[in-house]
């Protein structure tokens, strides 16, 4: 769920920028030691870095007839963990801005808190829970797709509402009427990420190929 | 595969033109457009990007006006939200008659004008080489050049599975479209990591050390063109101001 460029007041954007720099910066410090280690990791990311993106391109099959993509939010958290993940998200999230007019320069800040910090870090802890709990993988990776999206989205509406408060019912009212608007095309959205995850999951697990490279958090 | 934007930034008369002209003139008004009063300062923004786009930068309208309005169908969703109030008696028009949702889309058109100028002025790997001026760590600029190579590979791969699946029947309803879907990344994700491990042999056997070295011509920033921003960009905001 991107904020449009211009969407956020002066302040807020500023604010949010503030909020997700200690992310980004604690995460480009780890890809620098990663890439520092293993040179050749600088494709794997760059191809990674790549994937995300053209996963935001692809269309998903919606029930709303809404224009709603895939967000790779928790395949992104399973595969690099979630600090490099808040880098490679503002990369990505950076070229959407400049290459799709997908999201802003002036909202990168709360666009990389909702969708490269809070999405992956729940899709991550819900993935790892699922593991403890021991569930089945497939029910793992579902939830951890459909609550990572869902985690966007509630951010997204709370940002939303704390930059636009209701008159009449303030921060309550606002982000009820921001979710519920939104809830129309990002709850199909993300119970669809889920089965689609699963099925990539099922179909890299058939091919012998194992996905998740960095799961370190 | 290409991008409009990509396209456009490739051929721009003003893909020449120093970096840190365009980005004084695109990031300047960019500013403006969220600090200025949006009535009459966004308008007055959202007007001068017009104008600077297809005058100056001469974009084709029809590509201007395509790029303009898919952003503009998202502001246009946020903004109906705020043009309604939850009362006590439900959904009714907000006290302010959709005055600040007004300002908003006034506020976030002009910015969106702002960055699709600097975005159809200059290709993203100019962009990241001027980040890289700024301090960028050289290892992040060159993993954000890399992705930026990559992914027009991978909307490539993408688009001909996609075209694979569909002449298959592939994507003819709801649950098999899913499928469809769930199977192209599946295939994608292994590819790109395959063409990454093929790249890197490549250049492992060419002494890669890391640093990925480019041509890029001088281009002295013209102090006069500077002069002159900064003295439009004052007068807007004097000009706004005034208004307001």
């Amino acid at each position: 769920m991107h904020i449009m460029e211009g969407f956020l007041p002066a302040g807020h954007a500023l604010a949010w920028t503030l909020v997700s720099a200690p992310f980004v910066v604690v995460g480009a410090r780890r890809l620098r030691r990663v890439v520092a280690e293993r040179p050749e990791a600088r494709l794997q990311l760059a191809a990674a870095g790549g994937f995300t993106f053209v996963l935001s391109a692809l269309k998903l099959p919606s029930v709303t007839g809404s224009c709603s993509h895939p967000t790779g939010t928790s395949l992104g958290a399973m595969m690099f963990g979630p600090p490099v993940m808040a880098v490679m998200g503002t990369m990505v999230l950076l070229f959407q801005a400049l290459l799709l007019a997908h999201g802003g320069l002036t909202t990168l800040g709360a666009n990389v808190f909702s969708m490269a910090v809070a999405g992956p870090w729940v899709a991550w802890a819900v993935w790892r829970a699922a593991d403890r709990l021991g569930l089945p993988m497939a029910v793992g990776i579902f939830l951890s797709a459909l609550l990572g999206d869902l985690a966007t989205y509630g951010v997204t509406s709370a940002q939303l509402a704390l930059a636009f408060p209701d008159a009449v019912s303030g921060f309550g009212g606002a982000f009820v009427k921001f979710a519920g608007i939104f809830a129309v095309t990002q709850a199909p959205l993300a119970v669809a990420e889920g089965l689609v995850t699963v099925v990539v999951m099922n179909a890299l697990a058939a091919r012998g190929q194992h996905p998740m490279v960095g799961v370190k958090a | 595969m290409t991008l409009a934007i990509d396209r456009l930034a490739q051929a721009s008369p003003w893909r020449t033109r120093a970096l840190g002209e365009k980005a004084a003139l695109a990031l300047g008004l960019l500013v403006l457009a969220l600090v200025l009063p949006p009535w009459p300062g966004a308008a007055l923004v959202l007007a001068v990007a017009w104008g600077t786009a297809l005058i100056g930068a001469r974009i084709g309208l029809a590509d201007w006006l395509r790029l303009n309005a898919a952003p503009l169908g998202f502001v246009l969703t946020g903004a109906a939200t705020l043009a309604v109030e939850l009362g006590p008696d439900g959904l009714g028009l907000a006290a302010d008659h959709g005055i600040r949702a007004l300002a908003v889309v006034l506020r976030a058109s002009a910015a969106t004008s702002c960055l699709l100028l600097l975005a159809v002025t200059t290709p993203t790997p100019d962009l990241i080489q001027g980040l890289r001026r700024l301090g960028l760590p050289a290892e992040i600029a060159e993993v954000a050049l890399l992705t930026w190579r990559f992914l027009f590979l991978l909307l490539d791969a993408a688009a001909a599975i996609r075209g694979a699946q569909e002449s298959r029947l592939g994507w003819s309803n709801w649950r098999r479209g899913l499928h469809s879907l769930g199977l192209l990344i599946a295939l994608l994700l292994p590819r790109a990591m395959d063409s990454a491990r093929r790249l890197e042999i490549g250049l492992a056997a060419r002494s890669f050390d890391g640093t990925l070295r480019m041509l890029s011509p001088a281009r002295p920033v013209s102090a006069v063109w500077l002069g002159l921003v900064a003295t439009a960009e004052a007068a807007l905001a004097g000009v706004s101001l005034w208004l307001s």
